[in-house]
């Protein structure tokens, strides 16, 4: 695993214009960055990263059944009681999950670590599956990489697969919240593969989605019998929609068994069940003594990096504000995120269905990874 | 070029999100397409239609009669509209007490009926159209007659689709059925405003 600087194509911005990556940019910041790739070795890719994201895929899930039989578990990842029912409803009806992405800390040597699962709303998938895939294809085109340098990426392939086997209603309905460009790209990608696999789908904002009489309608009044929402269930269990979730005939995507592993708590429920595991660390649930050097404490539900605070094995402590303050919190051994240069690099890595389907990479100048960090392609040469 | 046995997706290719790719449409005027109107099941059976097509064209319609008709919020201000003993209550509605709507007096099979080749061209253009899809065809649905027009069969928006039971030409725009605006809106996303220091809510 190495960082190699690269000459940025010319006029890739106007690209990433025209094919809706208009938040290539933000705040005069990059978040798309092409001026450097990573570069790995097939057999990191496969024994180091793919083999073990598809294991550590199965042990979650493998965990599911576990937690809906537990009353304690589901009140440690605070579940609210009402909807335990629902969700084990979910799982026992095998209702159809469509993709996820597990975040490491991996230098290239040891093992990979799981940091977390963003197992409901996991977003960057235009960036992966489209916008690297092409520059590669660009770069290589221009002599820039190594001949025969390949890529990680069977995303959109995958997804395709997977909107063409699942068995969704249709028409399939997609929708993210109005204010958020960057949400609404994702979408629009997911959207645009599934049309590509022959789904009728339709967009709908989320603050536009209607009730009659309990059931989930669109503009029209028509009843939504299948939704994709990127936003997370755990906040739709606390709207006003709330009681619309348990009584509308809809097929979710995610479904709502999701919410169990989009949860840091399953991170303590993991280590519990596979403790010494090479690619886990160890977990707790929060005991609500301060963290000390060498650990981290996360929020039960959080995104980008949010309300996360660390303590250095030196003693240095870090924390990130944000908006989950209202949940609990698990501890989690700290693996820092290996340096390259000034940058610390997150690995995520993909699974549609069950299978693995490709990473990205984030940078960032701090040991905390946020939706600010840099986003890096990679190659596979061998 | 790339290896079959590569870990990359064969193709990664775009189709709306592609600069006006969304927006190519065909240049020529909406086509009319044929459908067929009755009151009853039976009277489309003695159009030499087969029974159980026409039989599931009216369960369809009836199916999505309480979802399209104009709803009223008492029932004389129904009957005002479709006349004296021609309307019925609407579906429960949990948040807004009962409501009313007129009955359904008919309906329209949006696909032409399989008549299994007896009408000259019918059944080269029911397979056009069966696989006709979206808004290019006709759905099918519940009729309705107003009270001052007997004769007359109207969707639920009051559209006037034909004075007589049998085919008709219909321009597929103008009979898209709408359901009743009753639904409430807006119970999702509350907690997105309240965290907005996320600029995305996936993660």
């Amino acid at each position: 695993m190495k960082r190699h600087s690269i000459e940025p194509r010319p006029g890739w911005q106007d690209f990433a214009k025209s094919v809706g990556f208009g938040f290539h940019t933000i705040d005069n910041e990059p978040y798309w960055d092409e001026s450097a790739y990573y570069q790995f070795s097939l057999q990191q890719i496969e024994q180091q990263l793919e083999a073990p994201t598809e294991e550590l895929h199965q042990m979650a899930i493998d965990l599911v059944p576990d937690i809906l039989a537990n009353e304690q578990y589901l009140q440690q990842l605070a579940i609210p009681e009402r909807f335990w029912d629902f969700i084990a409803a979910s799982w026992r009806n095998g209702e159809p999950h469509l993709y996820g992405r597990m975040d490491f800390s991996y230098d290239g040597n040891s093992p990979a670590k799981l940091l977390e699962l963003n197992y409901d709303t996991p977003t960057s998938l235009f960036e992966t599956g489209f916008f690297q895939w092409v520059w590669l294809e660009d770069q290589l085109m221009r002599g820039q990489l190594p001949t025969g340098a390949d890529q990680f990426n069977s995303l959109q392939d995958k997804l395709e697969q997977a909107f063409a086997q699942l068995p969704l209603a249709r028409p399939f309905y997609f929708s993210s919240v109005t204010n958020s460009v960057e949400d609404k790209g994702t979408v629009d990608y997911l959207m645009d593969i599934a049309l590509q696999a022959g789904l009728d789908c339709r967009y709908i904002q989320l603050e536009q989605l209607g009730d009659i009489d309990g059931q989930l309608v669109d503009m029209d009044g028509f009843p939504i019998n299948g939704l994709f929402k990127l936003y997370p269930w755990e906040f739709m269990l606390q709207e006003d929609f709330a009681s619309t979730i348990l009584t509308s005939k809809t097929q979710w995507l995610e479904p709502s068994w999701k919410l169990l592993l989009s949860n840091k708590g399953i991170l303590p429920l993991l280590w519990q069940k596979h403790q010494g595991h090479p690619n886990l660390l160890p977990a707790f649930f929060d005991d609500k003594q301060p963290i000390t050097a060498g650990w981290v404490k996360k929020p039960l539900f959080s995104r980008e990096g949010a309300n996360i605070e660390l303590v250095t094995s030196s003693g240095q402590r870090l924390t990130e504000d944000g908006p989950y303050t209202d949940n609990g919190f698990i501890r989690q051994a700290l693996a820092p995120l290996p340096k390259f240069g000034d940058n610390y690099t997150l690995i995520g890595s993909w699974v549609v269905g069950d299978s693995a389907a490709g990473i990205c990479i984030r940078e960032d100048n701090s040991l905390i990874t946020k939706d600010s960090s840099r986003f890096l392609p990679h190659i596979i040469v061998d | 070029m790339k290896l079959s046995n590569s870990k990359r997706s064969q193709k990664a290719a775009l189709i709306f999100m592609l600069p006006a790719a969304g927006l190519v449409l065909g240049g020529c005027a909406e086509k009319q397409v044929q459908a067929q109107v009755f009151s009853t099941p039976d009277e489309c059976t003695a159009f030499y239609n087969p029974p159980a097509q026409c039989q599931a064209a009216f369960a369809e319609a009836e199916q999505l009669h309480p979802q399209v008709a104009p709803r009223y919020a008492n029932k004389q201000e129904c009957e005002t509209d479709f006349g004296s003993g021609q309307c019925e209550t609407a579906p429960q509605s949990n948040q807004q007490g009962s409501f009313f709507m007129p009955m359904m007096m008919g309906f329209m099979a949006g696909q032409m009926l399989n008549r299994g080749g007896l009408a000259p061209g019918g059944g080269q253009q029911a397979s056009q159209q069966a696989t006709a899809s979206g808004r290019n065809s006709v759905p099918t649905q519940p009729l309705y007659k107003s009270r001052d027009d007997r004769n007359t069969f109207r969707t639920a928006s009051n559209t006037a689709v034909a004075s007589q039971p049998g085919t008709t030409n219909i321009r597929p725009s103008a009979v898209q059925p709408k359901a009743a605006s009753l639904a409430r809106r807006g119970g999702f996303g509350a907690q997105a405003t309240q965290r907005s220091a996320t600029r995305s809510y996936g993660g």
